[in-house]
């Protein structure tokens, strides 16, 4: 039974998704300023 | 008051616009990967779920490296040619490749507390991950205090190919301290022989990756370009 | 080539006189070393390690600051003073304006860790015995590498906003290895370790010494020219 680690799983896709997400959002919203 | 019309500044608009429809499809690759890491491959046994950041941990490195490498490249072109477009490429690169930097310090420690039952050690992929983020910060840093475009991409250049340069002696230095002070290798996170499933969800999710690379460098470099066009429009 | 060099020893010791008519600065990053030499005495557990042990980290994190500070005052003096830009005019090759700056700079760092190792040994109480030659070879190694490096940062510091921090931002990075493998040397010097086992770390400091070094001397022009 392999250890119950899937609340680090989460985080770590979540965190991702986040960082990924708020950084396209602020090059779309520099490209609709220029 | 209009603005007249500038060709280049079209262009860059086109161009920033591009890259971000090729990001908007990375994302739903990103999305697509994600799904098949979490649901369709199988669970790793001695790591557990926790062993699912792999998928994402890998190829944010991949492209941290690769945007890093790609800074290093076009500064020492930039100081070779001359053109101004390689230095404002280099811009976007560091930009976005500090993105996926961050991505890498947070998922690393996020994975290794599991793993190894701390959240930081000083293995060759972090500490290179780290000095990479600290590279990229200064190179942007830099960039932010030299008000005179060519000093700045004079300075930058010569800082991006000092830190390509500088790679290959972390890399030296890790594997000299490896060798002379073992590591235990009693859960070592990537294992050298993975089974077909998880190679394959490992490639998918570094095209995915890849493509947002490219996706998001292009974006920022038309973003660049813009700015460009928009200084020497009002000098003008 | 030998007009080269013998222009570069020229700047530096052009350099070097003003520093020793002030004497300000060789004074202040003797000071400042000594005072982190103070600090890392009073911040530490006597009862937890002993001096020795330490010495190594001490040492070259003292090494480290003290080269910092002194080479953030090589290009500020200049500066003021708009020296460079006589020198600019001057059909000088850029190797050699470098190599002038360079030698300066090595021998600021080198005064000043003459003066910490001795403090260290008196603070600390440590016995360095027949390490010191290795000690202080080592010490020289790993500063013709990082010298170099910080003299090209601190050119291109010097015409930025916050100069004072954006040297080390834009050094340590490139600073930590050799200091990293001097400790390793270090270390293993005080334990009386063969050679052999300091082997992979003095060629890895051979190796940025030569790297750095040529990669300096290539790309200082375009720090310094418009």
């Amino acid at each position: 039974m392999p250890p119950d680690t899937g609340g680090y799983m989460v985080a770590g896709y979540v965190v991702t998704t986040v960082i990924l997400l708020v950084y396209v959002g602020s090059l779309w919203r520099r490209a609709r300023r220029v | 008051m209009t603005e007249p019309l500038d060709p280049a500044l079209g262009r860059a608009r086109a161009l920033t616009r591009r890259g971000l429809g090729i990001s908007a499809v990375a994302l739903l690759a990103f999305a697509a990967a994600c799904g098949l890491a979490l649901g369709f491959t199988p669970v790793e046994a001695r790591q557990g779920l926790a062993q699912k950041i792999f998928y994402l941990h890998v190829p944010a490195a991949w492209c941290a490296l690769l945007a890093f490498s790609l800074v290093g490249i076009a500064s020492a072109l930039y100081l070779w040619l001359h053109d101004r477009r390689l230095d404002l490429f280099a811009e976007a690169s560091a930009e976005v490749g500090v993105m996926f930097s961050v991505v890498m310090l947070t998922t690393g420690p996020i994975w290794a507390k599991p793993i190894w039952g701390t959240w930081w050690t000083w293995d060759a992929r972090l500490t290179l991950t780290l000095f990479l983020f600290f590279l990229f910060v200064g190179y942007l840093a830099l960039r932010a205090a030299v008000h005179d475009p060519d000093e700045r991409a004079r300075f930058s250049a010569v800082l991006g190919i000092m830190g390509l340069v500088l790679v290959p002696f972390i890399h030296l230095s890790v594997y000299l301290f490896r060798t002379l002070h073992p590591q235990p290798v009693v859960l070592k996170p990537s294992a050298p022989s993975l089974p077909w499933e998880m190679l394959r969800t490992l490639l998918v999710s570094v095209a995915a990756f890849t493509l947002l690379y490219v996706g998001l460098v292009t974006a920022r470099y038309g973003l660049a370009l813009a700015q460009r066009a928009r200084e020497s429009g009002d000098a003008a | 080539m030998a007009e080269a060099l013998r222009l570069a020893l020229v700047i530096a010791a052009k350099d070097l006189r003003a520093e020793l008519r002030s004497r300000t600065a060789l004074v202040s990053a003797t000071v400042f070393a000594a005072l982190v030499l103070v600090i890392f005495y009073f911040s530490r557990d006597p009862t937890a390690v002993s001096a020795i042990v330490l010495a190594p980290s001490v040492l070259w994190v003292t090494f480290a600051f003290a080269a910092i500070v002194a080479l953030n005052r090589a290009f500020t003096v200049e500066r003021e003073h708009g020296a460079i830009d006589g020198l600019l005019l001057a059909p000088v090759p850029r190797g050699a304006l470098f190599l002038g700056k360079y030698l300066a700079n090595l021998a600021f760092v080198g005064a000043v860790q003459a003066v910490t190792l001795p403090l260290f040994v008196i603070f600390f109480n440590v016995d360095l015995g027949p390490a010191l030659p290795g000690i202080v070879g080592t010490a020289a190694l790993a500063s013709v590498g990082f010298v170099a490096v910080g003299t090209v940062f601190s050119a291109m510091a010097v015409r930025t906003r916050f100069a004072e921090l954006m040297l080390p931002v834009l050094l340590l990075p490139f600073m930590v290895w050799p200091v990293r493998w001097a400790v390793e040397i270090t270390a293993r010097l005080l334990d009386g370790r063969p050679l052999s086992e300091m082997l992979g770390w003095l060629r890895l400091l051979a190796l940025y010494d030569v790297v750095f070094l040529t990669l300096c001397i290539m790309v200082f022009g375009a720090v310094v020219d418009e």
